[in-house]
């Protein structure tokens, strides 16, 4: 090597090292499936008289926090799964993704804070305008509810767009824009809390699932296409 | 003009060797990366690779790990403390030359 490298293209594609097989998209996909079936589950569980009398007898038998072990079972199943990912992640890429191309621990936070500030701030923002259209007699409190989704999607949304932007990688931009724009939609839909947190999770699963099935694919193409070459 | 050849003079010449930059970069965008990441990475033959980062072990900017995975030798490679900070450094004092070149 004589010339000096393009030291930022170099970073760059360090970086996007981790995303360009897929794994990460279907992880995310994962994940907010199992935040849309909790959200199924709280709506119809509710509802369910077994249920209602289980959390009853917990109550009786071990005091008042036992109220909350439903959000505890929660919480381990949500641990679980993403231990469970990034196990499979990792064998994945160890037994086949990355097996020619080389192994890379990446960097914890792929996101800058300023990002993350911001987008938690567009979140906020959301909430904020809600309640200010509630106070002015706008908007009734249904919508107030359902626009705590719709903030949450949009922050999330601009946290892909920021993140794609960061590592160059346009289909995060895409992304993020999707969910920003559904969750601007659903906004508008005659949904209750519950319904609305299925869809907009419904609708994260369905993008990040078939983002990262496409690029799954075109990984595992080059990667066939290079053992045979 | 003195003022460039100064600002030239001052760079720090173990990474501004154009290999060992390469790898700087590598490294500075992740936590740790292993032999072979680095190979395709940077485009080095195995004993260029080697010995440049054996250059830059010495001076304390990497750590290498090795181990096996399996039955065969695995070897990991990362930036360290003092790795980074020259990194910064040097990105830094180029980028600030670079624009100075610009006007």
């Amino acid at each position: 090597m004589t010339t000096q490298p393009d030291i930022d293209a170099l970073i760059r594609k360090t970086r996007q090292y981790e995303f360009v097989d897929g794994l990460r998209d279907l992880q995310m996909a994962a994940i907010m499936a199992i935040m849309g079936a909790f959200a199924w589950f709280s709506l119809t569980l509710a509802r369910m008289h077994w249920y209602v009398r289980l959390i009853l007898y917990l109550k009786d038998t071990f005091g008042s926090w036992a109220r909350w072990i439903n959000g505890l079972v929660y919480l381990l199943i949500l641990f679980a799964v993403l231990g469970g990912s990034l196990w499979i992640m990792r064998v994945l890429r160890r037994k086949w993704l990355w097996r020619e191309s080389g192994w890379v621990k990446p960097v914890r936070w792929q996101v800058p804070r300023r990002i993350t500030v911001l987008s938690a701030v567009i979140m906020l923002g959301g909430i904020v305008l809600g309640l200010i259209l509630l106070s002015a007699g706008k908007v009734d409190m249904s919508f107030v509810l359902r626009m705590l989704w719709t903030a949450t999607g949009w922050g999330f949304g601009y946290t892909l767009i920021g993140m794609g932007r960061e590592i160059g990688l346009i289909r995060y931009v895409w992304l993020g824009a999707f969910g920003g724009l559904a969750s601007t939609a659903v906004l508008f839909l005659p949904l209750t809390f519950g319904q609305t947190a299925i869809v907009i999770y419904g609708a994260w699963t369905l993008a990040l699932g078939i983002s990262g099935a496409i690029v799954l694919r075109r990984a595992s193409t080059a990667i066939r296409q290079a053992n045979h070459g | 003009m003195a003022d460039e050849y100064k600002q030239i003079t001052n760079f720090d010449r173990l990474i501004h060797e154009p290999s060992r930059l390469a790898i700087m970069a590598v490294l500075s965008a992740c936590e740790s990366a292993d032999f072979t990441f680095l190979l395709n990475a940077t485009g080095l033959s195995k004993g260029n690779l080697s010995a440049h980062l054996s250059k830059l072990r010495d001076a304390g900017y990497v750590s290498i790990i090795k181990g096996f995975r399996g039955n065969y030798p695995h070897t990991t490679c990362a930036l360290t403390k003092d790795g980074h900070r020259a990194f910064d450094a040097y990105r830094k004092q180029y980028l600030a030359l670079a624009q100075h070149l610009k006007k």
